[in-house]
């Protein structure tokens, strides 16, 4: 594992913008301190501490109230943005973006590129870590300036001068350190697991391996949502349906090219036809493999198109595609004609099948293929 | 800008008029025929069976064209990646007994299945039993899809006949009819018509295995009409049996080389 770690503001920080170069300070009244401003922090004010001792301490900060959602959306969008540059990505809410760069090709155009989308999104200039696990990344892009790398080639090095107060230990379990005399990492990775988890418990076992750089955490991959739409609005409203199918067909062609690019397929599709006046109508559907070329989503769409009957003039088409998952990537056969069609031939069997039935179509399965009895060789399965 | 221009003119023409209204050289089928390796290769004139149209093996009661039909899928289902049968007479199903022919004082309780050979590819094959209005289309659609192979266990409604030669043509599928008459319009959607008439069973230590047939090219749009062929069509009794090939074209008696029917 190799990781990168940029370090920014927190999320609730960084959905205001305009408060940078001012203390800020943001929780529920009457609760803890969600997040502080580095200029907030100066004054002493930490998360954690109660909301009310940070407005003693710092008078003159702004004090915002927290937005989870907000600051969700943030997460999201930072984690699409960084999901261009490697397979692994997490971003937390306090300000840690970290990508897995190990086996991504030119990672150094990957990192660079990192630090550019992060700049985009905070407002303000990540400080970057590289090193092999998350945890000694984080560390050194604490030490980092802003704007710049620092890259560990070996962590339990690196660490062993810093405070062990970096481990993730709560406040009691880190004052029990520092009573036993562990006060760096160094100290910590010199004792045993065991030792140090016969007195912390399973955490003391873990801040020994973090301590010891041997990186125990894994990052948790971000997933994109599995889901897109697309949809066109008509001004004015359309009744002549060769005009829906064309605008369906160029609809089902976006989102052939946005699952191409996601290597995604769509495997439920759902149609929905906002009229003028009436309650939109909607139709949708399950198909039993991934539907990704414009080929097999506008088959199934155009086919519901042709035999709907609106009711009313038809002002909006939406076309949704809520659940996706991996496109399947077959191997070719290679002696076989027209297998490259194969994705085609059996979306149309399922249609036929959505349409007309299961036991419309049957497929055999093999049973005793070499008895000389026919109704032995094999069986039919719908 | 152009291009651009040249393909949304090429979509709108689709959308408005069908998708077989304008096809790129591209998507043409290739002009290779299908080698199917039995002696109806001589009989087409083109040494196999044409892609993207209609085949039809025709003749009244047990001629050999169902035990034919299915040695083609077995190999087709070999070749090709989907091979797929359309039973339009919903009697194609396992047990079912046989509704016409004079098979069934012989074989008893007809399973169409039995006379597939032994050898088929299962993963390729599919069958859809559908009523024969809604066939028309379900074979249009695996046609346009790309199936490789299609048969055509009956007939296919008057209008889905064209749609369903532009989509087997749009994908170079293979597209078999068996019927015992065929209609007007199926006939006339053909471009290879072959006739089979029984002439003597063959019999092998009191043990029906086979039939002698004559099999007459009706009609040819491909090739011109090469005559008839006298075929030994043998059932596929066992996997283990020393048979040379379930189809031996036999020496006429008469041979009569003449151009059976004009193009339709």
């Amino acid at each position: 594992m190799r990781v990168c770690c940029g370090l920014t503001n927190h999320l609730e920080l960084a959905k205001r913008p305009d408060l940078y170069g001012g203390p800020v300070v943001v929780g529920e009244w009457e609760e803890h301190v969600i997040a502080a401003s580095e200029e907030a922090s100066l004054f002493g004010v930490v998360p954690g501490m109660p909301l009310r001792q940070a407005g003693h301490l710092c008078p003159q900060a702004t004090f915002l109230a927290p937005d989870p959602d907000a600051a969700a959306n943030l997460r999201e969008l930072i984690s699409s943005a960084l999901y261009d540059l490697a397979p692994v990505v997490e971003v937390r809410a306090e300000g840690i973006a970290s990508i897995d760069v190990s086996g991504v090709v030119r990672s150094g155009e990957s990192i660079r590129e990192a630090r550019r989308r992060l700049r985009a999104a905070i407002g303000r200039e990540p400080r970057l870590g590289l090193a092999p696990g998350p945890f000694s990344a984080r560390l050194a892009a604490a030490r980092a300036r802003p704007g710049r790398l620092m890259q560990v080639e070996d962590p339990r090095t690196f660490l062993a001068p810093l405070t062990s107060r970096e481990l993730p230990l709560d406040e009691e379990q880190l004052e029990r350190l520092d009573l036993l005399g562990l006060r760096t990492l160094g100290a910590v990775a010199a004792i045993g697991p065991r030792e140090l988890e016969s007195q912390l418990g399973r955490e003391g076992r873990h801040a020994v391996l973090l301590a010891r750089g041997a990186e125990p955490d894994e990052l948790i991959a971000w997933r994109p949502p599995q889901f897109t739409c697309a949809h066109r609005q008509f001004e004015p409203a359309v009744e002549d349906r060769e005009a829906l199918l064309f605008v369906s067909r160029a609809l089902c062609g976006d989102l052939a090219a946005e699952l191409g690019l996601r290597g995604a397929g769509a495997k439920q599709v759902r149609v929905r036809l906002a009229y003028e006046s009436n309650q939109p109508d909607e139709r949708e559907s399950i198909v039993r493999h991934p539907l990704s070329s414009q080929a097999e989503l506008f088959g199934l769409i155009g086919q519901w198109i042709k035999e709907w009957q609106p009711r009313a003039p038809v002002t909006e088409l939406w076309i949704e595609l809520p659940v996706l998952e991996a496109a399947g990537r077959r191997q070719l056969r290679l002696w076989s004609g027209g297998d490259g069609n194969s994705e085609e031939v059996i979306a149309a069997l399922e249609r036929l099948q959505e349409r007309h039935g299961d036991g419309v179509v049957s497929k055999p399965r093999p049973a005793l293929l070499s008895s000389p009895l026919p109704t032995q060789r094999f069986d039919w399965v719908s | 800008m152009q291009a651009a221009q040249l393909e949304h003119a090429i979509s709108t023409i689709r959308v408005r008029f069908g998708s077989q209204a304008l096809t790129r050289a591209a998507e043409l089928p290739p002009p290779q025929p299908w080698p199917s390796r039995t002696p109806l290769d001589r009989l087409s004139g083109i040494e196999g069976l044409p892609r993207g149209r209609l085949t039809l093996l025709a003749g009244s009661g047990t001629c050999g064209k169902l035990t034919l039909a299915l040695s083609l899928l077995a190999a087709a289902t070999r070749e090709f990646a989907h091979a797929v049968v359309i039973d339009t007479r919903g009697g194609f199903q396992k047990g079912s007994p046989r509704t016409h022919g004079e098979a069934s004082e012989f074989v008893g309780n007809f399973d169409p299945w039995s006379l597939l050979p032994f050898d088929p590819e299962l993963s390729s094959l599919a069958v859809v039993r559908l009523d024969p209005d809604p066939s028309g289309e379900a074979a249009t659609t695996l046609a346009r899809a790309g199936a490789g192979f299609i048969l055509l266990m009956g007939e296919v409604p008057e209008q889905w006949l064209g749609p369903l030669e532009a989509g087997a043509n749009r994908s170079g599928t293979v597209l078999i009819g068996v019927v015992d008459a065929p209609g007007r319009a199926f006939a006339h959607a053909s471009s290879l018509s072959l006739g089979f008439s029984r002439t003597e069973w063959v019999w092998d230590r009191d043990q029906l295995v086979g039939m002698k047939t004559t099999a007459r090219c009706l009609k040819n749009r491909v090739a011109p009409p090469l005559g008839e062929s006298e075929l030994e069509i043998r059932y596929p009794l066992g996997p283990g049996l020393p048979f040379k090939a379930p189809v031996m074209e036999v020496p006429l008696h008469a041979v009569e080389l003449e151009c059976a029917s004009a193009v339709v």
